[in-house]
């Protein structure tokens, strides 16, 4: 592992300092593939995948080019990477929000001729959620390396305990985190009830999401207009003012970026968490982890009376448009989209497959028992809004959303000035 | 000095001159000056990365766009705090810093370490370093609070605190630089000066007052005009430590218009963010050196 | 004077406290676990101290990468500026060409346009020249950045220069311009030195154009990617403290043998503007 680091290193600056005299000898074989990820994706796993995509493509090489970690700072990266029509990059992993903007910026490599006859089929065999957000205006922009959504977790160990069951609502989740911190504040004060994304990232795009769907609300209407209920978005927002007032949320809720809820709960400070699949292979088998087989996870909570919601995730391979090596980058991804893969990082890295069937494979079930319910979450979670201008949509709802948590804005402002600045973009 | 005809050899030097000044010029023309032009042109045009279809000329559009946006008008007003507040902090702090530095050590490269190392690190390591004090959980400055019986605070995502955090990290990296120009400023102060009004019985107040202060008047205003030029400029240790937030509580205008561009490649409205900052930075400066001008004439 | 050595000690402490606690707390954090960190209450010096924060910097990212980029970003940035600078100081103090006070406050006027408003032009520019992610997107305008305070330095190193010497020189025999290199090179060594230190430490530490010129990892440099550590992948602060100490301790290296001549050129360059 690490002397494969180091020669890909010794590669890069080669490559360096061959742009820096000539583009020369681009042609000659054998090919060598770039593939961008982001940090969060696990890179060291992709590292293994490629490394029997090369055994069996003794003609390509694959390295991994790891980006910023959080999917706005990949964007913002890749955004001056694309933006210069670079073609270092052949292939990128991107999230499933982006493949809309991505078509309409022409930076990712339609599909469609590559896949040729078998297009449909192939295209037949993804999630449905996958397979509409990776196809844009009929042609297929992207296909999808792993599926992703957000669950709650929670601390079987402290749950039994205190005899509080899985919670079901958002109540019983209330009420039992707070019976729990009562009773274990003596002996461990730095224990929180529950934690979600509040820093102005991606993630809280879902946090303001997922309560109003799960009110049976909406952010757009079916045309991609907005069509925001002030009402209905106000008691959504009240859900995460009464976590806060109730003491069950941290105080600083509006620092809270994705993974810090992971370090966080493997620290044994979290008695629950909205977190997305990848973090259940790190409780587990984490080194310093304090939670290894203390984690349960279940579907997020409800309204008393309404279906739960969830915000699909999950990342595509995209191939550039400026590739140099489009053939084989296709051939690269259909490897990296496959069930085999699928089943390889569900194993390595708990990430929730793209094919129906891998969910009830034994190998992955044994390693991840809460897959088994998963698949209906994935069916069943919502997109965020398919746009070309989605980085204006998630900044406006990111900003506002970290602006109330902070309460630096009663739920009325931040959704006044949400609404001020998505009118324009969602028309 | 009487002007002399022009001779042969002033003429050559004269050439020589122009030759040796080129390079200079001709590297600002490029990285300076067209630019520049780029920008003002750019600002009249809808020009979106993301939506190459949507490009064409559309005057003061972009401008009028932004005396429409409240975000615009919130980053600037931040941006101007952040000026009024980092700027007269750091001259304290730096003067502070300079008075205390100009004793006579034995051993000077501690003292010259402890003064140099901020001005000598990266803008983003002080964030980052400052971003890690005023952590929540595991911050110094709340376990240093929680010493004192204070409960713990929200540094980085309460507006009023998020402010102050940022400054403290400002005027920390900055007062080191002011330091160093005022310590120059000090050393240059002949001692006669003070042996006087020793001899007059003047306090060391009284010293401070109508010596040290008056002969350090040109470097001050020196130290004010670079920091005044890099505040106006505000953008590295907020995008470290706050990100701008909470909300956009600590955006300042440098930010907002990185965010339009390289985020959402608006690179139209973005240029013209940037040009109206331009004319900002060009306003206070001249300002600043038109009262310097008028100071050089009254004394 | 006993009381008099006391004030000078606390003055010390007081300099030496400000300046190196931050970098003290950082060394402190970067040699505990990540478990350690997450304590309540935290701890001060670290229980089991340990350098595998150390050896991820170099393994999870490439660090190295990123440190050669920023010397040779820095150096050939530095290179390029005092030499132009030279030419121009010399120029202007020298040469007496017409209006040369007014070109040289045109330069440092260079130094006052806000950086964001040349970030956006130059990377439109540098998109269509296609330099963005290559060291000369990023040489370019730091050799730029650094022309005002460096050719000032150097103006007023030229000042001193007793003109006597190069008017000796020439009558010897040598063209203006090899009285220039023989002469007045030698004699602003010191100068160039310092100009060259203040423009190393300018590059070094840039951020913004950093960026978004060159943040493409083959090009990186050392503040975009200890910068970039962090993520929704929270903080990683362990890894982020090692990351800063190893990008630290070289300037402290700098400051502590150079420390004479970066005051001095400071000095000359500010106070003199």
């Amino acid at each position: 592992m690490r002397t494969s680091m180091r020669i890909g290193r010794r590669a890069a600056l080669a490559g360096m300092a061959g742009a820096a005299l000539a583009p020369a000898a681009q042609a000659q074989a054998p090919v060598t593939l770039r593939i961008f990820t982001g940090g969060q994706q696990r890179p060291d796993v992709m590292r293994r995948i490629l490394d029997v995509f090369q055994e069996r493509n003794p003609g390509i090489r694959a390295e991994v080019e790891v980006g910023g970690a959080t999917s706005d700072q990949q964007q913002q990266y890749l955004n001056t990477v694309l933006a210069s029509r670079d073609s270092a990059l052949d292939v990128m992993l991107i999230d499933v929000i982006r493949p809309a903007q991505w078509a309409a910026a022409r930076w990712a490599e339609p599909l469609d001729a590559y896949l040729g006859a078998e297009r449909d089929a192939v295209m037949a065999r993804y999630l449905p959620a996958y397979r509409e957000a990776n196809i844009v205006g009929g042609r297929v922009m992207a296909l999808p390396y792993f599926a992703d959504a957000q669950f709650l977790y929670f601390r079987r160990d402290l749950l039994a305990k205190h005899q509080v069951a899985p919670p079901k609502t958002w109540d019983e989740l209330s009420a039992g985190a707070q019976k729990i911190l009562a009773a274990e504040a003596a002996t461990s004060p730095s224990l929180r009830g529950f934690a979600t994304a509040g820093a102005p990232i991606e993630g809280t795009v879902c946090t303001f999401l997922v309560p109003l769907w799960g009110m049976g609300g909406a952010l757009t209407d079916a045309q991609g207009k907005l069509a925001l209920d002030q009402a209905q978005a106000q008691r959504a927002l009240g859900l995460w003012a009464d976590l806060r007032a109730k003491n069950v949320t941290p105080a600083n809720l509006a620092e809270i970026a994705t993974d810090r809820i992971r370090v966080d709960m493997q620290a044994g400070n979290l008695i629950f968490a909205m977190q997305w699949g990848y973090a259940w292979n790190r409780f587990q088998n984490d080194a310093d982890s304090q939670v290894k087989d203390r984690i349960g996870v279940v579907p997020l909570p409800s309204f008393a009376g309404s279906a739960p919601a969830t915000c699909v995730g999950g990342w595509q391979l995209a191939v550039s448009a400026f590739s140099r090596n489009k053939e084989a980058a296709v051939r690269l991804v259909r490897f990296l989209s496959s069930p085999e893969v699928s089943k390889m990082q569900a194993i390595a890295a708990s990430h929730l497959p793209v094919f129906p069937e891998v969910y009830e494979d034994a190998a992955v079930l044994a390693a991840n028992p809460w897959f088994r319910d998963a698949r209906a979450v994935v069916l069943g979670a919502r997109a965020r809004p398919v746009t070309p201008r989605y980085a204006e949509v998630s900044e406006a709802i990111r900003t506002s959303m970290n602006g109330f948590l902070a309460g630096t804005r009663t739920a009325d402002q931040a959704l006044a000035e949400m609404t001020q600045r998505l009118t324009p973009v969602l028309r | 000095m009487a002007r002399v005809r022009v001779g042969p050899l002033e003429r050559a030097e004269r050439r020589l001159g122009y030759a040796l000044l080129a390079p200079a010029l001709l590297l600002l023309a490029t990285v300076v000056l067209y630019p520049i032009a780029t920008l003002l042109w750019t600002s009249t045009q809808q020009l979106h990365l993301a939506q190459p279809w949507l490009e064409g000329f559309v005057g003061w559009e972009n401008y009028a766009r932004a005396m429409d946006d409240p975000r615009f008008w919130s980053s600037l007003g931040t941006t101007l705090i952040y000026v009024a507040v980092t700027v007269p902090g750091a001259i304290l702090c730096g003067l502070g810093l300079a008075l205390l530095a100009n004793l006579p050590f034995r051993v000077k490269w501690p003292v010259r370490l402890g003064l140099l190392l901020p001005w000598a690190l990266p803008l983003v390591f002080a964030g980052l370093i400052f971003r890690w004090f005023f952590e929540y959980e595991q911050g110094l400055v709340n376990a240093g609070l929680g010493l004192l019986g204070i409960e713990k605070q929200r540094w980085l995502s309460t507006p009023d605190l998020a402010f102050v955090a940022t400054c403290a990290a400002i005027v920390w990296k900055s007062s080191s630089f002011v330091a160093l120009v005022l310590l120059a400023g000090l050393q240059a102060i002949p001692a006669s000066l003070y042996e006087a009004a020793a001899v007059d019985g003047a306090s060391a107040w009284q010293r401070f007052r109508h010596v040290t202060l008056p002969m350090l008047r040109p470097a001050i205003v020196v130290a004010l005009i670079f920091r005044t030029i890099t505040a106006i400029q505000t953008f590295d240790i907020p995008y470290a430590m706050t990100g701008g937030g909470p909300g956009h509580s600590t955006e300042t205008l440098a930010m907002y218009v990185h965010r339009t561009t390289i985020d959402v490649l608006d690179f139209g409205y973005g240029s013209a963010l940037a040009a109206l900052m331009f004319l900002l930075s060009l306003a206070l400066t001249s300002l600043y050196i038109r009262q310097t001008r008028r100071d050089e004439g009254g004394g | 004077m006993p009381s008099f050595r006391k004030a000078r000690a606390l003055a010390a402490l007081v300099i030496v406290a400000n300046g190196v606690i931050p970098a003290l707390w950082i060394l402190l954090t970067s040699m505990k676990t990540e478990t350690e960190l997450m304590r309540v209450p935290i701890t001060i010096l670290p229980d089991t101290p340990t350098i595998a924060n150390y050896v991820r910097v170099f393994v999870d990212q490439p660090m190295l990468t990123f440190l050669w980029n920023s010397l040779a970003v820095a150096t050939l940035s530095t290179v390029l500026c005092v030499f132009v600078s030279a030419l121009a100081a010399y120029a202007i103090v020298r040469l007496r060409v017409p209006m040369g006070t007014l070109i040289l406050s045109g330069i440092v006027l260079v130094s006052m346009f806000p950086l964001i408003s040349l970030m956006v032009p130059l990377f439109q520019i540098m998109r269509t020249v296609e330099l963005l992610n290559t060291w000369p997107a990023l040489i370019l305008p730091y050799a730029v950045l650094s022309m005002p305070v460096c050719t000032l330095v150097l103006a007023s190193f030229f000042q001193d220069i007793p003109q006597d010497l190069e008017r000796a020189a020439e009558i010897d025999g040598c063209t203006r311009l090899g009285a220039m290199w023989h002469v007045v090179v030698p004699l602003a060594g010191p100068g160039i030195f310092t100009a060259a230190i203040l423009a190393f430490v300018n590059a070094w530490d840039e951020f913004l154009l950093a960026l978004t010129l060159s943040p493409r990892v083959p090009a990186r440099t050392v503040p975009v990617g200890i910068t970039l550590y962090q993520g929704e992948f929270a903080f990683p602060w362990p890894i982020i403290s090692a990351a800063l100490i190893v990008a630290i301790v070289p300037i402290c290296l700098l400051i502590v043998v150079f420390q004479e001549r970066v005051v001095g050129g400071l000095t000359a360059g500010g106070v003199k503007g």
